[in-house]
């Protein structure tokens, strides 16, 4: 039930957020106010707000690096604030230890699953020492009947003794839900719960979430779905850069107004900065109809030489998984790839490299490099993948290419034969990335091709990826930086839930689109 | 020569780096530089106060003691190189005398062929039943070569029947008694394998799939290398060797006995451990299991002739091992009981 509030009748300007409620009206279930939080030179949070009334589901929306994730942490007590203060039903909060946000009833649904597969959902609601014991031990019947009180109000369709690992991925959630209330939770912080669930889960979710609200539960929901939020939300708070933008009833917003508090409104339209080149001949790729179980839903996508295609999504949209599927580290179930018209028979990593495609991962650290091997043994180690294997490596003239490709590459270390995880994280990426151009590849796909560098390394990737596509180069960029993709790409496709929902041209793509589709507004 | 001058040579590209920084610089890289000080050490210890102990006859036995492991260390040094391990090798040198009774007194092949044939039967065995079995079904090698060390073992006995089984080739008695220009034919079986195992892996495009498997193996498969044939591949090396192993066995005895050694591959996994091969991969070399297997025969030898009792040579190695383990480790590492104290 939705209760009308003092406070939220004004904030329908943007410009002048109503946040918490007016002096007359009783303190709010939760206030923060203040919260600071830095990580190293990050300022994840800079003076964050939010106020929460009780018995609404809240939701808490931003971008990706909006500082979402931080202040739900902050929350559970897993991250202590650098400043600020929280106050939950008027008394301060005690901070840093997830047992004092325990304690004070706070409870956390994360997206990784905490539950023990192989043990009953009885089991694990009353985990470790809070089952029924009795002189002899466990009382078992009398955990599954207290955890089947528990069940029992929340309307769920299994039962107490079954196996968790034999649960639906939406029935794992509610078993998450049921302990967080069985511990006596006032509150609840959901933090993305929803995306490794399919719609009708979805919905089996929400009617239990109606229904805890029902009994006077209050949460705080994160999610990256448009419709999601109309949905089960009574009011919203939006995060942009560590503060908080706005604040207010969900009925004062449409999908737009969410999207521009987001982004802000200083994004709207941005300049190109690379002319469009491309060539209609043969496509340097030509994806169709790619399936992958559980991520990627019938993608198709066509890169012409000398093109940037950029891929946005939100995290955990599928990009990942359609770049691995592309290049062959993962099976794809259906679907064909044409790379420079030819298609590829089979779904090894051997053969898209034979072909011509190079592809720079996201994950540096477990995909990119061999971090005991030498900046020039890993620099070769594409290029040489299909040498006859007892060769005898020509060390002086690898050596002398890699100190070209230093050159080239403006990459700073001691030596070529220095371990490459001497390297910091720029240099490490201008590495991967000048190990995949040494195959002189047709198609180059690259995963955020800046995650983790600095800002002098970021423009020098940009310059050497408009330098490679003169040559021809096909370049399919994924990444969950907006500006980066507005910046790069000549055309951007936007995945939703593994499906690519639309194409923009780089005249029509913003970041208000972008981020519109990403959340599967269309 | 200062740092900083050797850092700027370096960065020219290392053609004008002096002798004295390159050795620095492979001391600091070569992982069984501190056994290797230890060996000389016990070594130079030994010769001064055991007069027989550096003599040509003691140096013989010495080398001639350690050949069989090894050989089957350099084995085991490809596949940890890789991250793996193999349990198996101990009942592959029981099972290689059987193979070669099979083919020299069963089918009365040519000794030399025998030989050869029995070295390649321990490869395709290896490669065959470990190599595919944790390469290609992508089981855990724990599992698969605890199987087959026991796998290996039993068909010995079933094709034993559990009897010594003499051998009398002329070849045989060469390897296992001859010597060429003075030395032991089978020191030099010792030289070649090291040698080869050395070029392998530090000139070939298959030696660095080896260390790129062991260091990263998804990062490695990402960038193109067959990591399942890179796995079949050395565990197939590590049961050649194994059989190589069981043949220069059955050339010192003479006959192809049932009894594998059933703790010889806990001394070859002391060996690569002491020679810097980490447990995990990626990082380490067969000079270092040399040095670790020299370093093991000198203790034992010594020991043994300063008269000092097996029991006692036993709890004394296995006291250095661990601490050179942890000395390596202090080295690269450090471990969490120091790093809090520095806190």
């Amino acid at each position: 039930m939705v209760t009308p509030e003092p406070g939220t009748s004004a904030s329908l300007h943007p410009a002048a957020p109503t946040l918490g409620g007016s002096a007359a009206a009783p303190p709010p279930f939760l206030r923060a106010t203040g919260i600071h939080k830095r990580f190293g030179g990050v300022h994840a949070l800079r003076g964050a707000e939010l106020t929460v009334e009780r018995g609404e589901v809240h939701s808490l929306v931003g971008a990706n690096g909006s500082g979402k994730s931080t202040l739900l942490n902050i929350l559970c007590g897993q991250l202590a604030p650098d400043a600020g203060e929280l106050l939950l039903d008027g008394t301060p909060l005690k901070l840093g230890e997830p047992a004092y946000a325990l304690a004070a009833g706070i409870a956390v649904v994360t997206q990784e699953m905490t539950l023990v597969p192989e043990m009953s959902v009885a089991e694990n609601i009353l985990l470790g020492p809070r089952k029924v014991r009795r002189w002899f031990g466990i009382d078992w019947r009398a955990t599954r009947r207290r955890a089947e009180e528990i069940l029992e109000p929340l309307g769920v369709d299994f039962g107490a003794e079954r196996r968790v690992s034999d649960l639906r991925p939406d029935q794992q959630q509610m078993v998450e839900i049921a302990r967080a209330i069985s511990m006596n939770a006032r509150l609840l912080l959901l933090d993305e719960p929803t995306s490794a669930l399919n719609d009708a889960q979805v919905a089996a979710l929400f009617d239990l979430l109606k229904t805890l609200k029902g009994h006077g539960l209050t949460t705080i929901f994160v999610s990256h779905r448009m419709n999601e939020l109309f949905e089960i939300a009574d009011r919203i708070t939006i995060l942009r850069d560590g503060r908080t933008v706005e604040s207010g009833p969900i009925a004062a917003y449409d999908a737009d107004r969410i999207i521009h508090a987001m982004v802000g409104w200083a994004a709207e339209g941005s300049a190109p900065v690379l002319p469009s080149k491309r060539s209609r001949a043969i496509p340097a790729l030509s994806v169709r109809d790619i399936s992958v179980e559980g991520h990627v839903d019938k993608a198709s996508l066509t890169i012409y030489p000398g093109e940037v295609v950029g891929l946005a999504g939100l995290t955990g949209s599928g990009r990942t998984e359609l770049l691995d599927a592309i290049f062959g580290l993962r099976p794809r179930l259906s679907g064909s790839i044409e790379v420079c018209g030819s298609p590829l028979r089979s779904q090894r990593v051997s053969q898209a490299i034979a072909r011509g495609m190079a592809y720079v991962p996201g994950d540096r650290k477990n995909l990119g490099l061999v971090p005991n091997m030498t900046l020039a043994e890993n620099l070769h180690m594409a290029s040489t993948s299909g040498t006859a294997r007892l060769r005898v490596v020509p060390r002086g003239r690898e050596r002398s290419q890699a100190r070209e490709a230093v050159r080239q590459f403006g990459i700073v270390a001691a030596s070529t034969d220095a371990p490459c995880t001497t390297l910091s994280g720029g240099n490490q990426q201008k590495l991967v990335l000048a190990k995949w151009l040494a195959i002189s590849p047709r198609v180059l796909l690259m995963d955020e091709p800046t995650r983790g560098v600095d800002v002098g390394a970021k423009r020098e990737i940009y310059r050497l990826l408009a330098q490679a596509r003169t040559s021809g180069l096909g370049i399919l960029v994924s990444s969950s930086e907006t500006e980066e993709l507005i910046l790069l790409c000549d055309r951007i496709l936007v995945m939703f839930r593994g499906r690519i929902v639309a194409s923009l041209d780089r005249t029509q793509a913003s970041e208000a689109a972008l981020t519109r589709y990403a959340m599967g507004h269309l | 020569m200062t740092d900083v001058a050797t850092e700027t040579s370096a960065r020219a590209g290392g053609s004008g780096v002096s002798r004295w920084a390159k050795v620095r610089a492979w001391a600091a890289d070569s992982q069984f530089v501190g056994v290797l000080v230890l060996l000389i050490v016990l070594f130079i210890v030994f010769s001064l106060t055991q007069p027989r102990f550096f003599t040509a006859a003691n140096i013989r036995v010495l080398l001639i003691g350690v050949s069989i492991l090894w050989v089957i260390s350099l084995g085991l040094t490809f596949v940890m190189l890789t991250g793996g391990f193999d349990l198996s090798l101990g009942s592959m040198l029981a099972l290689a005398g059987f193979i070669l009774v099979g083919f020299y007194v069963k089918l009365g092949l040519p000794a030399l062929a025998a030989l050869i044939l029995t070295v390649v039967s321990g490869g395709v065995l290896g490669g065959g039943i470990n190599g595919l079995l944790i390469g290609w079904v992508q089981m855990p090698f724990l599992v698969v070569t605890i199987g087959t060390l026991s796998l290996f073992q039993g068909v010995t006995y079933l094709v034993s029947g559990t009897q010594t089984v003499s051998l009398n080739s002329s070849l045989l008695n060469a390897i296992g008694f001859n010597t060429t220009f003075g030395v032991p034919i089978a020191v030099w079986i010792m030289i070649a394998t090291l040698a080869i195992s050395l070029f392998v892996l530090r000139r070939t495009y298959f030696g660095r799939d080896v260390y790129a498997v062991g260091g990263n193996s998804r990062a490695a498969r990402l960038a193109g290398v067959n990591v399942t044939r890179t796995l079949i591949a050395v565990y197939a090396i590590a049961g050649a060797l194994a059989a190589l192993g069981g043949i220069l066995e059955a050339s010192q005895i003479s006959a192809a006995s049932p009894l594998g050694d059933s703790t010889i591959i806990f001394d070859a996994t002391a060996a690569v451990l002491l020679g810097g091969t980490v447990l995990g991969g990626g990082v380490g070399g067969v000079v270092g299991t040399v040095v670790g297997v020299l370093f093991l025969g000198v203790l034992q030898n010594g020991l043994s002739l300063t008269g000092v009792p097996s029991a006692w040579q036993q709890t004394i190695s296995g006291v250095i091992v661990i601490l050179a383990v942890l000395f390596h480790q202090l080295q690269h590492k450090g471990t969490p009981l120091l790093r809090r104290r520095k806190e």
